[in-house]
């Protein structure tokens, strides 16, 4: 077990006022048998009061409303969890077998996962997945800028770059052409300044973490702050808001580190 | 006055023929003054051509669809049956799932099914209803017998069309209806009413419409105005404290307890479903899920009424209800089954293929109107993607006589019936007839051209 502090910001800036803002973030830990949240405080400014529900994935949604003008929406959790991987998770949904917006596979994909299936000899989900993710990292390369939030699996699998979510959707498109269920995971990781995004496989009793990003299995250095089928089920906020703002400019800071 | 004085100047002799008993009616309207009428109220659809907005006109002709007291009751046990079986499917799916984990349904079905929502997994609507107000498409065979042709669990419309044309032609001939026993239908705005009343949960009701360019708004306005409900756009609602709020003209606001919304599931939620919707409230998911709102129908039903788990809806009934079914599906086959794909393979060309994502009549093809490759390709594609088509027997249905320039002619017709889950399962005594007006056709959307009649039940 590990106990880890974390903290995340956010800074929205727009150029201009807007209003009746209505806002969702997931961005408080998953509670989970492998982690457990032992302390979390929230701050947003503007202040305004928010509710707390849970979804049908698991995530804890923060809701909110600014009806007034303002220009800024900032907030920031500070917290301390505990992550012990000896209990396993669970919980299953059977949408995690079926391929979902962002993953659903093209041609090419689709004929990669035949050669990548025929050329493979492992049989467990586990072996499967260390298969499938060394395979990517040998043809894709991690380059910002490329792609973006909405980029699909395909698309990124086209440019053959991409960021720690492109990863995940191409793994998550193979993974359930392969029949396996998994999910998508969006979080923190320790010596990461960013938000981090990762997969969980169903190895047909419990869930089981794999970074394809960096093409390891996930171990205790990881906070998951929302899962779900894909990108689209666990961004870490949405809005959306009134006004003659054009642009929008969001910074976001997050720390993990371990408590000895 | 005028209008009135004009519409009963028209005076035919109509006698309908019914299981041997005659009616007759004395008065029979002019079509054309109705139908100006109807223009005036702007009982009108839109439909979306070729990227263009057009507003349609609905046609409605004047002789009515006559349904017996007899087999009315009949339909009425039957639709009950099968609106409840179909509400406690969708309870089941999104909570336990035993009619997958028991074998009846495959799980394939249930979650390829675009009208499936994981978002909705575990949330229980208020009352446990999901499909509060169901239109179901019946059609009458040659051989007198009722079929379902399809179930609409989402937001079916065309209530009011058989609302307001009863509405007109009871000013015009007022003694028609006692005269033949016909039951008053003017009860469906105090069925959706006690329907939205019964889950409301606290506040005012409210149907939502995305507006004036939407197919149905005229069906939407008259609703509320004949319900006493709030007709209200996105812009006009908001959601703090995860409670649905409507902004008043004096700058308050005021909390809606029931959305009956007429945007479908996808659009209703930016937050939750598509981050593009401009016609949506944001966390409208979250008011829900906090049990704040009702919102009728509910969201996900559309896994209910898909075209592929229709085929499974009598197995339902006998599952959840331990019932059989009181009203036929048309025979229908699923290419997913083996069996019935060879079946659907070798008989294609007398067969109705329907695609399973396309709606309002697209997607229906007939196999006696194509060519022989046309029928090969089609073959082809049953063969790389069965779970996506079903198909079905061609019912001989028993056509309905319409006026068509002073002429009677026979049409192909069906009925949509509406079904209302409150606090009891109730059936409209009315409904809405549809026809093509293609001699050919057998479609009857009225997105591809038909009309409608009014609906009636006779109450001895």
């Amino acid at each position: 077990m590990k106990t880890l502090n974390f903290s995340f910001s956010t800074k929205l800036t727009f150029d201009n006022y807007v209003h009746d803002h209505t806002f969702a973030l997931r961005c408080m830990p998953v509670e989970s048998p492998s982690q457990h949240t032992v302390s979390c405080e929230m701050n947003i400014s503007p202040f305004v009061p928010t509710r707390n529900t849970m979804d049908s994935f698991g995530n804890t949604i923060t809701a909110g409303y600014i009806s007034k003008e303002h220009r800024f929406l900032d907030f920031e959790i500070n917290g301390r969890a505990e992550i012990n991987l000896s209990n396993p998770k669970t919980d299953f949904m059977p949408c995690y077998l079926y391929n979902s917006a962002y993953t659903v596979p093209d041609k090419a994909l689709k004929e990669f996962y035949i050669e990548l299936s025929e050329n493979c000899s492992a049989e467990t989900p586990f072996d499967r997945t260390a298969y499938f993710s060394d395979k990517i990292s040998d043809i894709i390369t991690y380059e910002k800028g490329v792609t973006d939030t909405k980029t699909k699996a395909s698309e990124a699998f086209a440019l053959k770059k991409g960021v720690c979510q492109d990863f995940s959707h191409i793994m998550l498109s193979l993974l359930r052409l392969d029949k396996i269920p998994c999910r998508y995971i969006a979080g923190l990781a320790c010596c990461d300044g960013e938000t981090h995004s990762w997969i969980e496989v169903w190895n047909g009793e419990k869930w089981f973490g794999f970074d394809p990003a960096n093409n390891c299995p996930v171990n205790e250095d990881y906070l998951i702050l929302s899962q779900g089928r894909d990108f689209g089920d666990c961004s870490i906020d949405r809005g959306v808001m009134f006004g003659a703002y054009t642009r929008q400019l969001q910074l976001i800071t997050s720390n993990l580190t371990e408590v000895y | 006055m005028f209008i009135l004085k004009h519409l009963f100047c028209f005076a035919l002799k109509i006698l309908l023929l019914r299981k041997g008993v005659i009616y007759v009616i004395n008065t029979v309207l002019n079509a054309d003054e109705i139908n100006q009428l109807l223009r005036r109220y702007g009982v009108k659809f839109g439909i979306y051509k070729n990227g263009q907005f057009k507003e349609q006109f609905f046609p409605f002709d004047p002789i009515p669809r006559v349904i017996g007291a007899d087999d009315f009751r009949v339909i009425e046990k039957g639709l009950v049956q099968r609106a409840d079986a179909l509400n406690k499917f969708l309870f089941d799916i999104y909570h336990e799932k035993n009619i997958i984990r028991d074998g009846v349904v495959p799980e394939d079905f249930v979650y390829i099914s675009s009208g499936y929502l994981p978002q909705c997994e575990g949330l229980t609507p208020p009352e446990n209803i999901y499909s509060h107000i169901s239109g179901i498409d019946l059609v009458e065979g040659k051989d007198g017998e009722w079929y379902i042709l399809e179930d609409n669990l989402r937001i079916p419309s065309g209530a009011s069309y058989p609302l307001i044309a009863r509405e007109l032609t009871r000013m015009a001939s007022p003694d028609v209806f006692k005269t033949n026993g016909v039951a008053d239908n003017r009860n469906y705005a105090n069925l959706l009413k006690d329907t939205m009343d019964f889950v409301n949960r606290g506040g005012i009701n409210a149907i939502l419409t995305p507006g004036r360019y939407n197919s149905a708004y005229f069906e939407h306005s008259y609703l509320a105005e004949l319900t006493g409900a709030s007709l209200v756009q996105n812009d006009e609602l908001f959601v703090e404290d995860n409670m649905l709020w409507q902004k008043t003209y004096s700058g308050g606001k005021t909390r809606v307890g029931t959305l009956y919304r007429r945007i479908s599931d996808e659009y209703l939620d930016p937050l939750t479903f598509n981050l593009e919707s401009l016609i949506g409230i944001p966390n409208l998911m979250e008011a829900y899920r906090s049990g704040n709102v009702a919102i009728m129908n509910a969201l996900g039903n559309g896994v209910a009424d898909d075209k592929g788990i229709y085929y499974f809806v009598p197995k339902m009934i006998k599952y959840y209800l331990g019932e059989d079914a009181i009203l036929k599906n048309a025979p229908t086959y699923l290419p997913f089954y083996e069996d019935d794909r060879d079946y659907v393979l070798k008989n294609i060309d007398r067969l109705v293929i329907k695609d399973v994502a396309e709606a309002g009549g697209y997607g229906v093809i007939f196999g006696s109107d194509l060519s022989d490759e046309k029928i090969e390709n089609l073959r082809q594609t049953i063969k790389r993607e069965p779970r996506r088509f079903i198909a079905q027997e061609v019912i001989d249905f028993k056509d309905l006589p319409i006026l068509e320039n002073g002429e009677q002619v026979m049409r192909k017709a069906d009925l949509r019936a509406f079904v209302l889950s409150g606090e009891t399962t109730r059936v409209w005594a009315s409904g809405l007839t549809r026809f093509s007006r293609n001699p050919d056709s057998f479609v009857v959307n009225s997105s591809q051209g038909g009309g409608f009649k009014d609906t009636w039940v006779l109450s001895r």
